[in-house]
Parts: C-alpha cells; structure tokens; sequence
C-alpha cells in the first residue's frame, strides 16, 4: 500500500515538474529554498535579497550587477494563489523605521521577484528576465522532513530516549510520568489522547524555551500549529511501546499511529511537496553563534538536526532527464549568518566552524555532484567594526545597539545606547568549540538591534549594510544571469 | 591567555571614539574606540577585479575565417594545377614540387597545432583564475582543490617545482581551507614566478627608459617601445607558463591592454604624485630624459597589467606588484617604499 502511495505521488510531482519545465521556456523561474531552522535568520535573509534587487543597489560580487547588466526588480505576481504572500513592505519597514526584527514566522508565505537583465552573452545578447521564487516559512517546520521516513514505533522511541538525558530531566519530569500511566494497549480515548497529546505539547513548548533550543524536537506543528490547531491530526502522542508487541487494532496506540501517519500525509507531505520537491538552488542558514552560546551540546543537536533536514532533500547534479523529472538542487550554499556579531578578522574562524557542523550533510552533497559552498554572511548588519583601546590592550571589537535586556559581563543594555562589543575569540581550531574545551563565559554574543539607516537624498531610501550578501547571490543565481 | 568578552558603552565619558584616520586621541587612562570604515570588509576580501567578458565567436571572426578558407581552398586548387603541370611536363621538377608542398603542408599544420595549444593554455590559465576567483569568494573547498591540482598539472614538466609538487600532494588529502589551500599553492608556485616576472619588468622599464633617453629619433623610441613591450608580454606569459603563439599572444594583448584601462595600471598604493614628480625633475633636467621615464613608466605599467593577465591565481596572500616594486629608480627618489 504504501508503495503504491509513494508510486501515485512521485507520478504526480513527475507530472508538476514536467509542466513547469513548459512553462520555464516562456519565462524561466528559479527556485531558491532558504533553508534554516527557527530563528536562523530566513525572513531577514529574504527581506534583505529582495531590498537590495528592488532598490537597485549595486552588489559587488555579484557579477550581473557590477556590470551594470541588472535593470529592474520587482514583486510580480507569485506562481501559487493559495499560499500567503510573503509580507515584504511590512518587513522592510519594521527593519528601517521601528528597528527591529521582523516577528518569528507563523505560516508559509511565498514570494516571487522578477528579474529584468541584459544577457551578457555575445551570441544571444539583449534583454532577458527571470523570476526568483523564494518561500518563506516558521523553522520550527523544517525538522518534520525528518519524520517522512520514520514510523511511529521508531519515532516514540527515538522521542522517548532523547527525552531520557539528563539535562532534560526537570523538563521532561510531568510528562514522562504521565506517560509511564498510559497503557497502549487500552481502548482508544479520545480524552485520554488529547490529555498524552498536551502534555507532550508543554513538554515541547518547555524544551524551545529552554537555553539551548537552538533545533526544535518535531512535530513542529505542535509548535507552530499555523490554522491546523486542534484537529486529530495534531492531536497524537508519543507512547511507551515494547519492542515486538504488534499494536492491537482499536487501542491507543493504533490511534495514535493512524493519527501520526495522517500528520504526515496531510502534513508533513503536502509541505514538502509543494515547497521543497523543485528547488533549484539551496541556501542553508546557520546561526552559528546562538549554538556557540548555548554551549557543546547544543551545537551536537545543531548539528544533527541540519544533517537530518538535508537528507529529505534532492540534490546533486542535473541530467536531462532529471531536469525534466525530479530536479534537484545542483548548488547548496552554508551560511553562517549574524556574521556582523563578530570582527572580521574572526570570519574565517566562524566559517571553519560551519563547514565542521554542516561537514557530514556537504560531504554527502559534494558526493552527490552538487556544488557546495560556505560563506560568514550578514543579510542585515546591525553593527560596526571597531577596534577598542584600553591600556595596552587593543581589542577587534564591533559596535551597535545591544537589544534591551542583553548582558555581557556586568552590563545589562535598555536597547537604545550604543556600545562596542568584543565578543570573545572564537578557537582557531573548530573542533575546540564541540569538545567543550571553551571555558564557559569566554564567548558571548549579544543580539543587536537593526542598523539606524538614514534616508538619502530625495527620498530615496538609503541601503540597509549587509555583508557578503553580494556574494551569497552570485554563488545562488549568477550562473542563470549571463 | 582568552580574552574575556567585553562591552564598552560609547556613551559612557570614559569612552572616547574616534574615526580611522584620525590622530589618534589624546586621553590618559580612557578607553578609546576607533571605528572603523563601513568598507573594510569588502576590502578584506578583496574584489578580483575580472577581465573582460570572454569573447564568443564573432560574426567579423566567421567572415574572416570563410574568407580565408576561400583563399586556401583556391591557392590548394592552383597549387595542384600547378604541380599536376609540372609532373606532365617535368617529372622531375614535379616530384621536387610535391615534396615540397608535403613540407610546407607539414609546416603548416604544426604552426596550426602551436598556435591552437597556445592558445588552449591561455585559456586554460584564464579558466583557471576565475575558478580560483569564485572558490575564493565563497569558500568552495572542492573547488579550491581542483584548482591546485591544475595548478600542479600546469607546472608539471618544470623541474623547479619537484618539491613544491610533492608538498602539496601531500596536503592534497588534509582537511585546509579553501584560501588557505590556495594561498599555500600561490605561495610555493608563483612567489618565485612572480619575482622573476617583476625583475623581467623593471629590467625592460630600464632598457625602454635608456633607449629613449639616447636615441636621435622620436621613430626609434616608439619602435623600440612596441618591440620592448612585445617581448615583455611574452616573456611574462613563459614565466606563468603560457606558450603564446601570434594568435595567443594577441589575445594576452588585448586583455593587457583593456586591462590596463580598467585600472590605469596604478595599483592601490601608488601615487600619482610620485609619477608626476619623478617625470618633472627629469624633464627639468633634460627633454629626452623626462620622455624616457615616462617611456620607462608606460612600460611598467603594462608589464603589471601582463602580469594580472597572465598568472594563473589571482593575488591570494601575496601582494599584488605595485607600480614601485618593478620601476622603483624612475620614480621620484626619496619616498619611495622599500620593495617587500
């Protein structure tokens, strides 16, 4: 049966890809997936992509543009009616005007820019266009690809034995005990699913509040339920099941499997499917430094989380025929974003850092035949590079607005006076910073606020800074604008 | 000893913050915080500056190329009716006839297959600089591997660099980043390459300079001038390990010079105050000697824009070549840096 499934669905998405590659020769389209689990940075990273296109500011490093070939960007009509437009105006705004960061996404939005450019070709020269399609959407999502090949026996046991270490025990304490109540094999309930199911909602709830959620535990849904909250298909838990007992028909347990199976068809699926089948170009955002903060073992679960993510996806070199079929993802660029937190000179340490995270996931892509890349990158810097004198020490320090309530040392900010930062040096051997070989308090890394930008001449809207957003781009759709 | 981190705030009395550039300030006991300009990180990564788009096939090339075929087709035809001639007339003198244009075939094809390879290996050396530019920028660890094995493959057949090769081959399977990788590569291949471009430019800086100081005639200068410079390029492009021919060298030409109006072939770094002061004490002193520093300098200059043109890397960690380092005794004495 659910070869069959499986069979139906590929046929169908064979079917979309195909009709797309009709419509790519009338205006070809990429599709860029900004990949990131929550608060990583995506939303910024659009908004920032997209200011920059629109405003026409010249991006060095992206070679279309300094060759002045980029005429014209605009927000054009997005490809798919159902989905919510990416709120880009109101982003741009929050940014320049009230200086602050976009809210944490809660439901999937979609955007699409068009592109109008010379070619820059001797044999096919004159005007050209191209659409760039990119999706927005709550990270918390993201790890849910990572359920699609995963049963229910297998994901309450991985769930239960994660909740098993012993930094979580005081979070995971009421829910656990709950569940050593529940019996499997009794009856289905529909009270008793629904008291499992919100327990295990606090219980995920408490363990994103805590100090290291830098990756979410899925179901993300029960995070950020979007407009499914409340149905069955949200309403399931995990259950203490014994290894080789088959799951008796019309008990618990099997209600909680079907329901767990229906989040994934009815879920998880359409989700991928619809967003993340056809990218063609594949950014990775990494908050490298918020991991690092939050100490070794955060970082191990970092690193995890995005290798279970990049396996749900395709990518590798296209043939023919899978250009046509099934096409996959031929560039994928790690990013380390928040990259204005540190100095410069620290860049490439941060950059080691994230090709050692993201080392298993781009050993494999590579394998693959897709192109990978890393970069330190800053879709919005918030900060300033200076160097602080005291005494006779000089430090690489950077200077912004820290966001209110931020400390580092004894100093705890309102959010409104400036200060410059050293934040600490990150290890020149990557490795140091997993093995825990970091004395806690060495590093820290406060949030800044957004930039004050200044409106220019005329009106004209004066450029949010960035760093290497330029070069992220060339990397991404250089190759589409020759 | 880490350092601990830190935060100073700018509105505290103590701190003091100044701009780079400005004299440092003069607060006992303070701290003072020197911002530094929004551009320093672009300038960290340096920008590689790319050199004209690649040139496709042109319609006037097409038009050039089918005219000359024409042109060989009807000189082979004549060549045959001529021999074919001479064969019933003068056997003999027809068999001479047809050996010779076996030889002169034969010559022909190799000066082809140079001019092609030359060719070929320019264009290898350009592929190899962009690729090397684009690892660079986003630090495409593959990428950057592949170049130093062309790099290596490129040097092959140079005994000099036995030793470099085998170095990093053995670096080859270690886990190095992709500048760091790359700047290892620049550094054991073309830091010795690249002095030895330098001392060909300064010495041809020199000679044009001398020549143009002493000849009688405005002809000779400029003579000698178009001749130094064509020696200098193709001195330059066997150094980095190019084999221009006539059709390879007028390419290197071409990107020289549109290079060198790109950048003027002033480097960061030098002023045009030096070049003005050198050129107009020697004028003072005499005509001619002012025309042969700025002979001297104009040579120089296109000798740097060759040499960006030819090496296979761009200028990872080593410092690109400034207009001071190949034609440092044409300029205005005193001020002049000393040479890294």
């Amino acid at each position: 049966m659910p070869l069959i499934t499986d069979f139906v669905s590929r046929a169908g998405s064979a079917a979309q890809s195909l009709w797309e590659a009709g419509g790519q020769l009338l205006t070809p389209a990429v599709r860029i997936g900004v990949t990131g689990l929550a608060r990583s940075g995506k939303t910024v990273f659009t908004t920032a992509l997209v200011h920059h296109l629109m405003e026409g500011h010249t991006l060095p490093a992206l070679r279309a543009s300094a060759q002045g070939r980029l005429r014209r960007a605009g927000l054009a009509h997005q490809p798919d009616d159902a989905v919510a437009r990416f709120p880009y105006e109101e982003h741009i705004a929050a940014l320049i005007e009230q200086r602050r960061w976009p809210q944490s996404t809660t439901r999937i939005s979609e955007l699409r820019l068009e592109l109008d450019y010379e070619r820059g070709s001797r044999w096919r020269p004159g005007p050209a266009s191209l659409a760039l399609d990119i999706v927005d959407y709550p990270g918390e999502w993201l790890l849910d690809l990572a359920l699609l090949d995963v049963s229910y026996r297998e994901w309450s046991r991985r769930t239960i034995e994660a909740s098993r270490r012993p930094d979580r025990a005081a979070i995971a304490g009421s829910w656990r005990a709950g569940l050593a109540e529940l019996d499997p094999a009794a009856p289905a309930d529909e009270t008793i699913a629904e008291r499992a199911s919100n327990a295990f909602k606090a219980y995920l709830a408490a363990l994103r509040a805590g100090p290291e959620a830098v990756a979410t535990t899925p179901p993300g849904r029960f995070l950020m339920p979007g407009d499914l909250a409340g149905s069955p298909a949200l309403t399931f838990a995990p259950l203490e099941l014994k290894p080789d007992e088959p799951i008796k028909a019309r008990s618990l347990a099997a209600l909680m499997e079907r329901r767990f199976e229906s989040y994934k068809t009815h879920v998880v699926k359409p989700f991928f499917r619809n967003h993340f089948q056809r990218i063609d170009r594949q950014i990775v955002l990494v908050d490298v430094l918020a991991a690092i903060d939050a100490g070794p073992a955060a970082l191990a679960e970092l690193e995890d989380a995005l290798d279970q993510v990049l396996l749900a996806f395709r990518t590798g070199r296209n043939s023919l025929w899978s250009s046509l079929f099934s096409p996959r993802a031929d560039r994928v660029l790690f990013a380390a974003t928040k990259a204005d937190h540190i100095h410069h000179t620290s860049h490439d340490r941060l950059e080691a850092l994230l090709r050692l995270l993201v080392a298993r996931a781009s050993r494999r892509t590579e394998a693959a035949g897709a192109r990978v890349g890393a970069v330190a990158l800053a879709s919005v810097r918030a900060t300033r590079e200076t160097s602080v004198r005291e005494g006779w020490e000089t430090l690489p320090a950077v200077a912004g607005t820290p966001e209110a309530g931020e400390r580092v040392g004894d100093e705890v900010f309102d959010g409104e006076t400036e200060a410059a930062v050293f934040p600490g040096e990150l290890p020149e051997r990557p490795e140091d910073v997993l093995e825990g070989a970091i004395p806690p308090g060495s590093l820290r890394f406060p949030r800044f606020r957004p930039p004050r930008v200044d409106r220019g001449a005329f009106g004209r809207r004066a450029r949010m800074p960035h760093i290497r957003l330029d070069r992220a781009l060339e990397f991404l759709i250089g190759d589409y604008l020759l | 000893m880490s350092r601990r981190p830190r935060a100073y705030r700018l509105d505290d009395p103590d701190v003091v913050t100044v701009r780079s550039g400005d004299p440092p300030a003069e607060a006992p006991g303070a701290v003072v915080v020197t911002e530094e300009p929004l551009e320093t990180i672009e300038a960290a990564d340096g920008a590689v500056v790319p050199l004209g788009e690649r040139r496709g096939l042109s319609w006037g090339g097409l038009l050039g190329g089918a005219l000359g075929s024409l042109l060989l087709l009807g000189l082979g035809l004549a060549l045959e009716r001529f021999i074919a001639d001479l064969l019933r007339t003068a056997p003999v003198l027809g068999w001479l006839a047809l050996g010779l244009a076996g030889v002169a075939l034969l010559a022909l094809l190799a000066i082809v297959l140079r001019e092609a390879f030359g060719v070929l290996r320019e264009r290898q050396i350009e592929r190899l600089r962009e690729a090397a530019a684009e690892a660079l920028a986003i630090r495409d660890h593959e990428a950057a591997k592949r170049v130093v094995a062309a790099l290596a493959a490129l040097y092959g057949d140079r005994r000099r660099f036995a030793d470099s090769r085998a170095r990093l081959a053995g670096w080859s399977d270690e886990i190095i980043d992709a500048d760091d990788r790359l700047a290892l590569a620049e550094r054991e291949f073309l830091a010795p390459l690249d002095a030895e471009a330098k001392r060909a430019i300064a010495t041809a800086a020199r000679q044009v300079s001398l020549v143009t100081a002493v000849s009688p005639r405005a002809i000779i200068d400029v003579a000698f001038v178009v001749v130094a410079a064509v020696r200098l390029l193709r001195r330059i492009a066997r150094i980095y390990g190019g084999r221009p021919g006539l059709l390879g060298f007028l390419r290197l030409a071409r990107a020289a010079l549109s290079h060198l109006t790109v950048t003027g072939g002033v480097a960061i770094g030098d002023s045009l105050v030096q070049q003005a002061v050198g050129v107009g004490l020697a004028a003072r002193i005499s005509a001619k000697l002012g025309e042969g520093v700025i002979n001297g300098l104009m040579t120089a200059r296109f000798g740097l824009a060759a040499l960006a043109v030819c090496r296979p890397l761009p200028f990872v960690r080593e410092e690109a070549p400034r207009l001071a380092d190949v034609a440092g005794e044409l300029l205005a004495g005193g001020d002049k840096e000393p040479p890294h």
